[in-house]
């Protein structure tokens, strides 16, 4: 393949500007169990190639699984078209920021392959922790696993070369406890899918998903008969994996460049986070600090290099309070005089890089869980996500939990149901006067973020540990 | 992308590879799909991408393994199929009898047009620029998506089922900028001899100029009247949350407690159907299972949901023809044409009959609060307006909704005649504009 794509290169480099092409070959296994009993095995290999090319100062992309040689000139001359009949209405040359030219190799550091797994113990594991789910009034369970293994080779005409073979592993259980009239989840070890990480199935075994199953279960039964979320003003602590939502959607989106810049206001939408507010902008508090950091062993976004063939790197996006950096690719980067940190990423092949959170994580405090709640006379503590919502421009967000615990005078209580908690970014994030230690922080792997249109879904990941905000607006879902 | 003589000769591939042991159903999707993306007055993103996979489902004595591929060479295909036997063999069994649908017939075919299917890029991008054009003359950026695309689809089983269609799309957004001032529109289509680049431009203008220096109001329950944009992202999120056919067996929709109850207005009717004119009809479901109108709210009676072939056969009910891919087997339905009936007023009637409410243009990130009472959260944008003494108003700033779709539709007393057709979540979803007395804000934004 590598032959074809540079015989493509060396066809297309006289014609261009610039050039980059990439084969992505992924073999994925989804597995989803219902009440103990198999109900889809799936296994998908999918395979193409994506040419971008810059020409007469404008992007073109073409895309194919039709891997002959004769058929891939078809569609780099097809790129060469688009990016022509782009040029019909650019304001300016499209400029990338500087890049080295990188010949290299990586991939992902695993224990256990998952697809060497047989698909009987996977199967097992699930129908097991499933049926143990189904008591009382816990009639409906499910369980889901998900292996990926992408192989990508990435070329341009700058001279670089990376070939990367990525793995990703994740799962998660869920308890439906059903009455008359109303029905509560409880997922664990996170919603909407579970937990993922760039890990092996020993990422799945140290999940202990057979162990958890009985605790799960019994949350789903208590939260069907407990009471609805209190509504009021109060002070909140967020556990780590709605936390990682709420990185997710009120830091990872509105740091994103190619937001700021408009290119997603007629789909996604915009940032508060405009250009003036670089170093000029207190986010949060000066307990509040988020890095992007694909460099992180295990995150979901974790990579050698990024679908520009930029190296992984960390940085800065908010420094004790103050916000200090973008996501950037290298178009985007370009026009703030900078050098991309790596994170245009494509879903697939048949997909161009656009501006993707990796791992975006809020570092740990150094306070004990004890102390954060502790400090807390009449509050909730909030976790798992089950319904999530924010403006266009990332400022009023609104977010829903599977389950709400009562804090009173420092000490956890009963259980509450439907809470739903709400707030303005900024404000929300100045509120935040406690982050508990790395004892408690981990990294939350989530495999559906979606963006760009054509649509594209990124695996992206959250560090976080339970953080404490205070005065935040809350009640219960009706 | 297949024809009707190469999906046989694939079909035929298969069948020689599994022989008579193994029943299996296959499904071959082959499309053309081109996307010329604007922003700041400028094409940044323009793409093509074309692409053919095949699933192949095998079912052995009620198990069932399944693999999907695109590279649909000889032997990719018999290792695929290697191992979705694997899988097949050592799957527990279905807690039901899995048996195939048998050879149907199909009275609907989608729409195609060559027109769309040859759009080139050149096409798209002199369309863009003339809509750049015109909006920047009046100070305004323009950004969106204009998409063609041409598809085609065969469903086949081993017991003689043999589906083929083809079809072609063509959508567009566009918002367009100022300052705070923003405007929105969409098309939706199979033929783009219907995309009316004039009309579009005319549309973003009007609602732009008027949508600047925008009031706050205060949360609260409002009369509002929703636009058809803004109907049919509720109707995409009340088909799924609320007539997936599967939640309703397993008592996780509002549907459980409520058939057959007649709990909204009498001009309240809500179907899937591939037969209305509006509509880009889908003919077959993913097991070539043959699509009809199916009632889900007719005359404000709660009728029923959409089934799944795989669930239909768990809890003995009929199949709609509304099955989805195999990835997505254990979500169970979604209506694939979703449609709301017309109503009798005019939209002037229906603005100059209220005295004070809210004109809603769109909505953003629509999501589920509460299932069961179908509340759904999410954000005003891109015009919202204060209705005053008939006439629409003063631009207001972008509101959240926290609002229950029942208690919704339960205070419409006013539906247009005239509908749209809009995105939806599978096939197109055809929508008019609602007035409804019943609709609450929670919070507002900064703009």
């Amino acid at each position: 393949m590598k032959e074809i794509l540079k015989n493509i290169l060396d066809w297309l480099e006289p014609k261009v500007n610039y050039a980059d092409l990439r084969f992505v070959q992924t073999e994925e296994e989804n597995i989803e169990v219902e009440d103990g009993i198999l109900s889809s095995y799936n296994v998908l290999t999918n395979r193409g190639v994506g040419m971008r090319v810059l020409a007469d100062g404008a992007w073109g992309f073409a895309a194919s699984n039709n891997l002959d040689k004769i058929s891939l000139l078809k569609t780099a001359a097809k790129a060469l078209d688009i990016a022509r009949a782009s040029a019909l209405s650019k304001k300016e040359d499209i400029k990338l920021a500087p890049e080295d030219k990188h010949i290299d190799t990586y991939t992902t550091p695993i224990i256990k392959d998952p697809f060497q797994v047989s698909p009987a113990e996977k199967i097992d594991l699930l129908a097991k922790s499933t049926k143990v789910m189904l008591k009382d009034k816990v009639k409906k369970s499910e369980g889901s696993l998900s292996f990926y293994k992408t192989h990508k080779i990435f070329m341009s005409t700058e001279g670089s070369e990376v070939e990367q073979t990525i793995f990703e592993s994740g799962g998660g259980i869920v308890a439906y406890a059903i009455g008359e009239g109303d029905f509560q989840k409880r997922s664990y070890p996170s919603s909407f899918g579970g937990d993922y990480a760039t890990r092996g199935y020993e990422f799945i075994e140290e999940m202990n998903l057979l162990e958890n199953a009985p605790r799960v279960a019994e949350e789903a039964n208590q939260l069907l008969t407990a009471l609805p979320a209190p509504i009021g003003t109060m002070d909140i602590v967020l556990g780590g994996s709605q936390l990682a939502l709420q990185v997710h959607e009120s830091c990872g989106h509105p740091v994103e460049l190619d937001r700021v810049l408009g290119k997603e206001i007629s789909y996604a939408g915009g940032s508060f986070l405009t250009l003036d507010k670089l170093n000029n902008f207190t986010y949060g508090s000066p307990e509040v600090t988020i890095v992007a950091d694909a460099t992180v062993p295990g995150g979901l976004g974790t990579f050698g290099y990024d679908d520009e063939g930029v190296p992984a790197s960390k940085t800065y996006l908010v420094k004790r309070g103050k916000f200090v950096g973008y996501l950037t690719s290298r178009e985007d980067a370009f026009k703030l005089g900078l050098t991309s940190n790596g994170a245009a990423r494509a879903q697939s092949w048949n997909r161009i890089p656009l501006v993707r959170m990796t791992n975006i994580n809020l570092l740990p405090g150094n306070l004990e869980l004890d102390e954060l709640i502790g400090d807390i006379k009449e509050g909730l503590y909030l976790d798992y996500n089950k319904s999530w919502s924010i403006d266009d421009k990332r400022i009023n967000f609104q977010f829903g939990t599977e389950i709400a615990w009562e804090i009173k005078n420092g000490k956890l209580g009963r259980i509450y149901k439907n809470a739903v908690y709400q707030g303005i970014t900024p404000e929300f994030w100045r509120s935040c006067d406690g982050i508990s230690s790395e004892k408690y922080w981990h990294i939350w792997g989530v495999p559906n973020c979606g963006k760009g249109q054509p649509s594209q879904t990124m695996h992206v990941a959250h560090g976080t540990s339970p953080a404490r905000f205070r005065k935040v607006k809350v009640g219960a879902s009706k | 992308m297949i024809d009707i003589d190469s999906g046989k000769e694939l079909v035929n591939k298969v069948k020689n590879i599994l022989k008579k042991n193994y029943d299996f159903e296959i499904i071959t999707s082959g499309y053309k799909s081109e996307l010329t993306r604007f922003a700041e007055s400028y094409i940044h993103q323009n793409v093509a991408e074309t692409n053919l996979s095949l699933t192949v489902k095998v079912i052995y004595e009620d198990r069932i393994g399944s693999v999907q591929m695109n590279s649909l060479d000889e032997s990719t295909i018999s290792k695929n199929i290697e191992k979705a036997i694997e899988i097949a063999k050592i799957a527990p069994k279905l807690d039901y009898h899995y048996r195939l649908v048998t050879p149907q017939s199909y009275s609907i075919k989608s729409k195609y047009s060559e027109k769309t299917a040859n759009f080139t890029p050149l096409n798209r991008a002199q369309l863009v620029k003339q809509l750049i054009k015109e909006v920047n003359h009046r100070g305004y950026e323009a950004a969106g998506a204009f998409r063609t695309e041409e598809s085609t689809f065969l469903v086949a089983n081993s017991e003689g089922v043999f589906a083929f269609d083809r079809g072609t799309k063509a959508d567009f957004n566009c918002v367009i900028t100022r300052d705070n001032s923003t405007a929105h529109t969409s098309f939706i289509d199979s033929d783009i001899n219907n995309f009316d680049i004039d009309k579009i431009i005319d549309v973003l203008l009007e609602t732009a100029l008027k949508n600047v220096e925008q009031i706050e109001i205060e949360p609260g329950m409002y009369t509002v009247i929703l636009s058809p944009e803004a109907v049919a992202e509720i109707l995409n999120y009340t088909g799924y949350t609320a007539f997936n056919g599967k939640l309703i067996m397993e008592g996780k929709s509002f549907v459980c407690h409520n058939q057959d109850k007649n709990i909204f207005p009498e001009n309240i009717t809500v179907a899937d159907d591939p037969l209305d004119r509006f509509t880009m009809p889908i003919p077959f479901d993913l097991v070539g299972y043959p699509r009809r109108k199916i009632y889900l709210v007719k005359d404000g009676v709660v009728k029923d949901g959409v089934y799944d072939y795989l669930t239909a056969l768990k809890y003995n009910k009929k199949c709609t023809g509304n099955t989805l891919s195999p990835e997505y087997a254990s979500f169970g339905a979604l209506p694939f044409n979703l449609v709301m009936e017309e109503g009798e007023n005019s939209v002037e009637e229906m603005i100059s009959c209220t005295k004070k409410g809210i004109y809603i243009s769109r909505l953003h990130y629509v999501n589920i609060l509460n299932p069961m009472s179908i509340q759904l959260t999410g954000m005003t944008r891109d015009g919202t307006f204060l209705i005053e003494d008939g006439k629409i108003g003063r631009a207001i700033k972008n509101m959240r909704f926290n609002t229950s779709v029942i208690d919704m539709l339960k205070g419409v007393d006013m539906i247009s005649t005239e509908r749209q057709t809009k995105e939806g979540f599978v096939g197109p979803t055809v929508a008019p504009y609602l007035r409804t007395n019943n609709f609450t804000f929670s919070s507002k934004t900064s703009f």
